[in-house]
């Protein structure tokens, strides 16, 4: 095989390190580039110089924002009392779209798991508890963690540490996802739910 | 559940290959090496999502290629016709689709259509350690409760980082203490979980075993089961919750020393007995095999009677080993078993004198150089 261009291998090479890309779709995606104007091309290359330059975290809840703090935290239509724990920015990102939530965030950072070396000291569990004892006037702090074993183990360790602070812990409630039928769901997810269950 | 036809695409020494089964019975019989077991360890796949003789889906991809695929049409009495299949490549992994939506996890295959298979290697069950004998009541449990199987792979899982916080942590003690404890509560949790549904099932299939191993042995002798856990175990798991935790703190110091998780139902054993006498130390090898044979078939008659669809039934050379009385018994046990049979034999075994191979009902296939013939009767 003859390289007619080493910029455009480069460019195959690069892209295909994107998720879920291999070297096919790379070569598509670079040849598909190579056929636009450059116009655009410039715009996407400064979209994604933007993104690693300009995007931050925010310092109060971990959220990644423009701007610090973040546009939910400098909100004061948010300061209701609540804060809402999640794993990931991309947690928060999915609750917002339910526009079910009116308070405000904190973006753990991860979950406990020793195997892969993060214990709780890896994760913004002491920011959280500053924002508890500090001047947001918290009374709720609502769970929203994974429920497997990990996030179990993250929110039981959150829930202990919270205690002396005398605030309301809550987690969100396991449930059937909404359009399953109940013969499609397992026993265990069914078992939850039930225990979970509220009243109509 | 019976599954009606089977194709397979470089399974084993089955280059490309077809089968109607029959709804009852199906014999193979052929020289060894010629792909009888092949046939049935391909339908486990579709059953279990893995071989029963195989470690690995590596050794059991036809020589010279890189990928397997398996097909199967299976019908039930609740659910009707439905379609599994498995695929598997050395790049690609294993997947597997049914109604060709493929399955998320491969454990969701589990229970879908339950199977019971003997095997020679069978007598490992009472003869080796308790490893063996908790992946049995594992495998059989988890085909009738899909929570069970859960369990297990979450027990699994924290166990491991359990582990890892043990093994890994420097430091003080009492902080040691405060990293275990959300561990320990999901520990505990699925644990006595785990214990009470192994209780539960476990007292009610001593009474089958001990009905089939009268039936098959045709022998007075008594058969005994004992479970053992680390404390008194109990179908209810609440109970079991409060000796869990107090065994937890007794054993810290220990699991502190000794780096790992040393209470939970990963250490459990059961203990068979032949008239009071341990089987594992004073069985003979007839009795072995006998004992095998019952566990199997108690497995068998304890899931038609829990399930809705009765179990695939797989016996996997195992008659060349039985005189020609036993042969008779077991054959008329499985003549009243009204679930499909699979059977693999390379000893001429007289299947004829207990059977009608009608071609319809029953059937009897030869294997030859991996060619599938049905023979006429
Ligand atoms: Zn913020």
């Amino acid at each position: 095989m003859q390289i007619t261009s080493e910029y455009l291998e480069r460019a195959i090479e690069q892209l295909s390190k994107l998720p879920g890309t291999g070297r096919k779709s790379a070569q598509r995606i670079a040849i598909h580039l190579l056929k636009q104007n450059d116009e655009y091309a410039l715009k996407l290359a400064n979209a994604i110089i933007d993104l690693k330059n300009k995007v931050t975290r925010c310092s109060v809840c971990g959220n990644v924002s423009d701007s610090d703090p973040c546009k939910i935290c400098d909100n004061p239509k948010r300061e209701n009392g609540q804060i809402c724990v999640v794993e990931e920015f991309n947690d928060v990102y999915i609750i917002e779209k339910t526009n079910e939530f009116r308070g405000r965030y904190h973006v753990l950072g991860g979950v406990i798991s020793p195997m892969d070396n993060i214990g709780p000291d890896q994760l913004r569990i002491q920011d959280l508890l500053k924002r508890v004892g500090g001047n947001e006037h918290i009374d709720e702090v609502i769970l929203a963690l994974n429920p497997d074993a990990e996030g179990e183990a993250t929110s039981y360790y959150v829930n202990k540490l919270l205690i002396p602070y005398e605030v309301k812990v809550t987690r969100i409630a396991y449930g059937i996802p909404m359009g399953t039928e109940l013969e499609f769901i397992d026993e265990a997810t069914l078992s939850r739910a039930f225990t979970s269950r509220s009243s109509f | 559940m019976r599954i009606t036809h089977l194709e397979l695409l470089h399974f084993r020494n089955h280059k490309k290959n077809q089968v109607d089964w029959a709804p009852h019975l199906n014999v193979i019989t052929g020289p060894n090496g010629a792909g009888k077991t092949s046939l049935i360890d391909a339908i486990h796949y579709l059953c279990m999502s893995r071989s029963f003789v195989s470690t690995s889906d590596m050794y059991v991809t036809y020589q010279g290629e890189s990928y397997f695929f398996l097909k199967g049409d299976f019908t039930g009495e609740i659910r009707s016709e439905f379609e599994v299949s498995c695929t598997y490549s050395r790049g690609e992994g294993k997947k597997i689709f049914v109604n060709d939506g493929p399955l998320d996890k491969l454990s969701d295959l589990i229970g879908m259509v339950p199977v019971v298979v003997l095997s020679p290697d069978d007598k490992k069950l009472t003869l080796e350690g308790p490893a063996e004998r908790r992946s049995f009541l594992d495998s059989f449990i988890s085909q009738i409760s899909v929570g069970y199987l859960r369990d297990l792979i979450d027990y699994r899982r924290i166990r491991k980082q359990r582990n890892t916080l043990l093994q890994d942590y420097r430091g003080p003690q009492n902080m040691l203490q405060m990293y275990l404890e959300p561990w320990n509560k999901q520990l505990v949790e699925t644990g006595s979980r785990i214990i009470a549904k192994r209780y539960e099932v476990l007292e009610n299939f001593k009474e089958y075993l001990s009905r089939d191993y009268a039936m098959i042995s045709g022998m007075n002798l008594t058969t005994g089961l004992e479970y053992q856990t680390f404390c008194e175990a109990s179908a209810d798991p609440k109970a079991i919750e409060e000796q869990y935790y107090k065994e937890l703190e007794a054993t810290f110091e220990k699991e502190v020393e000794r780096e790992q998780t040393l209470t939970g139902p990963h250490r459990d054993e059961i203990i068979f007995y032949l008239d009071d006498f341990e089987l594992r130390r004073f069985g003979s090898q007839g009795q072995h095999r006998l004992f095998a044979l019952s566990l199997k078939l108690a497995q068998l008659h304890y899931y038609s009677d829990e399930l809705d669809d009765l179990p695939i039934f797989m016996l996997d050379d195992v008659f060349g080993d039985l005189d020609l009385h036993k042969t008779g018994i077991l054959l008329k046990a499985l003549q009243e078993h009204s679930g499909q049979t699979f059977i693999t034999s390379a000893n001429p075994v007289p299947f004829e004198d207990f059977v009608t191979f009608d071609g319809n009902r029953n059937k009897f296939y030869s294997v030859v150089d991996g060619q599938i013939t049905e023979r006429d009767r």
